[in-house]
């Protein structure tokens, strides 16, 4: 059982916010893109919140967003995208796909682990 | 009466009218129908019945004829049983009528018949007699005889009867028919009447109700339109239309209320953004610059094109933030803006605080940067406020102040060195720095015996800067001899590099050569500082250094104001450092007067002396010292009378010297004057020609003859007194001011040219360098110049 669910493609960024979220109390599991971290959603049903990159391969961030988003089950859940650039297109997607926060990279764990912390209830 | 009170009155009035036509209309059907039913069941029939009395009349009269006529007597005696049966039915319609008649000339007639019929029937009696008694001929006479006439007499009157049965039913049908038509008469005029009123009624309510309803629909449609709440509906009525109005006005009162109290908000906003000395912005969806900004913002990014401009552009184009972060930025406001609160506390760490902006001129404005978001009532981010300070001035008092601070300390390192000791490690310092030079320049690779000797040197001034405290100096000294150590390596990491060494090295001689400045200039220390003897040099007092120093570490390096007082009050410390007052100086002079006077017969004089904010500098205090003690001296012996002469002469029996120091065009001029009898110069004039120094017919201006004092071997007194005269005369005095480039003037204060004595002053002019003002800076006017002096006890 995981608290949260790290999706990013790149091992550093993942292992990066995954450690720092570890230290701060909170359980992580990790997926390396999109479709993994659907599966590891489906399989873990503790998770309350998705922190995930965007551009990812075999299936991107905001695709996954929308793909938790069609299920009931996972009414439940937050998501929040690590991103590097914000198009209006990009936002559009993201809020239609419920997406509740967008953190720009680089990732710094304590000027958002007050607010994670809250999304995870 | 309010408007519901009109409408029941109008729906009372519209059953009340119903009601009538319909009670009327029943009434009149009701009595109509009587009428028909008198009409049609006694009239007509009645009628009817005295037509039909005719024909039995026809038949009783054709009976009797044809029992007249009978061919035999049984054929007669059956007629007779049928004659009796048609008496009998004449008879009975004769009855008949006599119960139906109506009128008077009916009964009259029915009388009238019933006589003839009695008259008629006996006749026939008669005739029916002579028939039976077969006297036929006799029954034949009777039946035209008298039957006959009695017959006709009868079948008159029944006609007649007829007739005004007929003439009865024809009035009957008429005054039916009047009355119907009056009926329906009736009926209609009093529905049209009722209709009339309902119509004037509903009128009423219309011009009463509708209209006025429609008048304050447009009025409000109109106030709604116009956004002009200070207009009023009129109120002209007390039901609820009234009421209604009045409602809407206090709806109109408060939202011009609460609209004047909007607007004079917007108005404070409008003022704040006009007039507050800060740069405010709102970014909007897309990085957007609000088109509201403070006014400020425009002399801060000076421009004037602000609104709706790209944020990214406006603020940070120019800027020494790298792309990346550039890129970063950008992102945060798309993360932020439209979006949960939330994203800001995600990003916000990554909007600069502080930026350095190059302007389009090269200038560089340091601008300290302040976010916050601005949400709406679901907690969403609508906008990014941003406030923009120029902190270019802050920053550079700050670093002025750390410089201060710097100075003051390396005083106090150098205050506690010996001049002599600290004197010989400057110029050992910049030997080995000279050396060190000399050895980097020549080599352009790495040597062992090179860098030895360079590290060696380098050692050497950190170890006796380290000796004596120099501590600034030992950390830069240190920093440069670590190259040289990681140089002297056995596998350096890293490499020889001339011209890295040479500045690294320039870096030392300057700081060395700072010290021997501030050793120099500030504290008046130059040279090993036993020359003469006498060694001058300041006592800074270590507690001022100290409190100094303490003043610079706990200001406010936010606050410009304190900054800039902080600031001053050092530069004021370090500017005063190895000054003292004109009047410090001359004061040994001063104190000499009374004793002076005393031995010349004369009162001893008052002295002003107005420096007008200027201090000199302690090395030139020796030379005031020496030139202003011949001046003043001589003043009070040639210029200030006795006490008799100043008695007749009707001034103060104490003479007044005035000095007045001040910096003017680039020199520090120092005027003496007395109110003595002035410059002798018929006087000077006659010496200079007894001493061969002009000839005796020499035409001289008075200017000219007034210098002639300068000149070597001069002296104005009578006498060798013990005051002047003493061999140094003025010639000395010009020379000591010579030999600091100054030069000596005398300057007419009256108009008496070519009068034997003239007022004047001698201006001694310097180099502006040996002054220095006290008052600098906003606060100076109010600082406190013998504080400021105490902190620097001047060892004499």
């Amino acid at each position: 059982m995981a608290q949260v669910l790290v999706v990013d493609d790149s091992s550093t960024v993942r292992n990066e916010v995954c450690d720092f979220l570890k230290a701060n109390g909170l359980t992580v599991s990790a997926a390396v893109d999109g479709r993994d971290g659907l599966d590891k959603l489906k399989a873990d049903p503790g998770i309350k919140l998705v922190v995930s990159d965007v551009n990812m391969p075999n299936m991107d961030g905001l695709t996954m967003a929308e793909k938790i988003r069609g299920e009931q089950r996972n009414a439940s859940v937050n998501i929040i995208m690590l991103t590097t650039e914000n198009s209006p297109a990009m936002k559009e997607r993201g809020k239609a796909a419920g997406v509740k926060g967008w953190i720009v990279k680089p990732f710094n764990g304590p000027a958002v682990v007050g607010s994670l912390k809250k999304l995870v209830g | 009466m309010n408007i519901r009170h009109r409408i029941i009155l109008l729906v009372v009035l519209s059953l009340t009218a119903m009601l009538s036509i319909g009670g009327y209309a029943v009434l009149q059907s009701r009595w109509n129908a009587s009428e028909v039913r008198i009409v049609t069941e006694g009239i007509v029939p009645s009628a009817l019945a005295s037509a039909d009395l005719v024909a039995h009349l026809k038949d009783v009269q054709l009976t009797t004829m044809e029992l007249v006529s009978a061919p035999d007597a049984k054929l007669a005696l059956q007629t007779e049983d049928k004659l009796k049966t048609d008496k009998a039915a004449l008879k009975a319609a004769i009855e008949q009528q006599a119960s139906q008649a109506t009128s008077d000339t009916q009964r009259g007639l029915v009388v009238q018949a019933k006589e003839s019929l009695d008259n008629y029937f006996a006749a026939i009696d008669d005739a029916t007699r002579f028939k039976l008694s077969n006297q036929k001929e006799m029954a034949e006479a009777a039946l035209f005889g008298a039957v006959g006439e009695y017959q006709r007499e009868i079948q008159s009157v029944v006609e007649t009867l007829r007739i005004e049965k007929n003439r009865s039913k024809d009035g009957a049908i008429t005054a039916l028919n009047n009355s119907l038509a009056q009926t329906v008469t009736g009926i209609s005029a009093a529905a049209l009447t009722a209709l009339a009123i309902l119509a004037a009624v509903g009128g009423m309510l219309y011009r009463q109700v509708v209209r006025p309803i429609g008048r304050m629909q447009s009025m409000m449609t109109e106030i709604a339109s116009s956004q002009d709440f200070s207009r009023r509906l009129p109120v002209e009525r007390e039901d609820e239309i009234g009421r209604s109005i009045v409602a809407f006005n206090t709806m109109l009162a408060k939202i011009e209320e609460s609209s004047a109290q909007l607007r004079q908000k917007t108005a404070d906003i409008q003022t704040m953004l006009q007039n507050m000395p800060q740069g405010i912005l709102t970014i909007a969806d897309g990085n957007r610059v609000h088109p509201e900004y403070s006014v400020f913002l425009e002399s801060i990014f000076e421009t004037q094109a602000i609104a709706g401009r790209d944020m990214m552009e406006l603020v940070f184009s120019g800027t020494n933030l790298g792309s990346d972060l550039l890129s970063q930025i950008e992102a945060v406001g798309g993360a932020c803006i439209g979006e949960d609160a939330m994203n800001f506390e995600f990003n916000a760490h990554l909007l600069p605080g502080e930026i350095e902006k190059t302007l389009a001129d090269g200038r560089v404005k340091i601008l300290d940067l302040n976010w916050s978001p601005i949400t709406d009532a679901d907690g969403n981010t609508v906008r990014l406020l941003l406030c923009v300070r120029d902190v270019t001035e802050l920053r550079k008092l700050a670093a002025e102040a750390n410089e201060q601070k710097r100075e003051l300390e390396i005083i106090g390192e150098i205050l506690a060195v010996s001049q002599e000791k600290f004197h010989e490690f400057i110029a050992g310092a910049l030997k080995f720095v000279d050396e060190n030079e000399a050895l980097i320049r020549q080599r352009d690779e790495l040597q062992t015996g090179t860098i030895d000797r360079l590290f060696r040197n380098m050692h050497t001034i950190k170890g006796n800067a380290r000796t004596y405290g120099l501590l600034h100096l030992t950390n830069l000294v240190h920093e440069a001899e670590q190259t040289y150590e990681a140089l002297r390596r056995p596998r350096p990491d890293i490499a020889w590099d001339q011209e890295q060494l040479l500045g690294e090295l320039n870096g030392v001689r300057a700081e060395v050569e700072r010290y021997a400045r501030i050793n120099e200039v500030s504290l008046g220390r130059k040279g090993p500082g036993r020359r003469g003897g006498v060694e001058r040099y300041l006592m800074v007092d270590r507690e001022q250094i100290q409190h100094t120093l303490q003043r610079l570490e706990t200001v406010n390096t936010g606050n410009m104001r304190e900054l800039v007082a902080a600031r001053d009050e050092v530069h004021r410390v370090l500017r005063l450092l190895g000054t003292e007052s004109i009047s410090h100086v001359l004061s040994g002079i001063f104190d000499s007067l009374p004793s002076l006077a005393r031995e010349l017969g004369k009162v001893a004089p008052m002295v002003t002396i107005d420096d007008n904010g200027y201090v000199v500098r302690s090395q030139a205090g020796s030379l005031l010292k020496n030139v202003f003690m011949h001046l003043i001296r001589n003043a009070v012996d040639h210029g200030l009378e006795t006490v008799d002469e100043r008695m007749a002469a009707g001034k103060p029996l104490a003479g007044l010297i005035s000095l007045d120091a001040n910096v003017r065009d680039g020199q520090f001029q120092l005027a003496l004057r007395d109110d003595g009898r002035g410059l002798a110069l018929a006087r000077i004039r006659r010496i200079a020609v007894n001493k061969g120094l002009i000839g005796e017919d020499a035409q001289l201006d008075d200017v000219t003859t007034a210098r002639l004092i300068f000149q070597a071997g001069f002296s104005t007194a009578s006498h060798v007194t013990e005051v002047s005269g003493r061999g140094v005369g003025m010639d000395a005095v010009l020379d000591f001011v010579k030999r600091e480039h100054g030069r000596i003037e005398i300057m007419f204060l009256d108009d008496a040219e070519g009068a034997d004595f003239r007022q004047f002053q001698i201006v001694v002019c310097l180099p502006d360098s040996f002054a220095v003002r006290v008052d600098i800076g906003p606060d100076a006017r109010d600082a406190d110049l013998p504080v400021a002096e105490k902190a620097l006890q001047a060892a004499v």
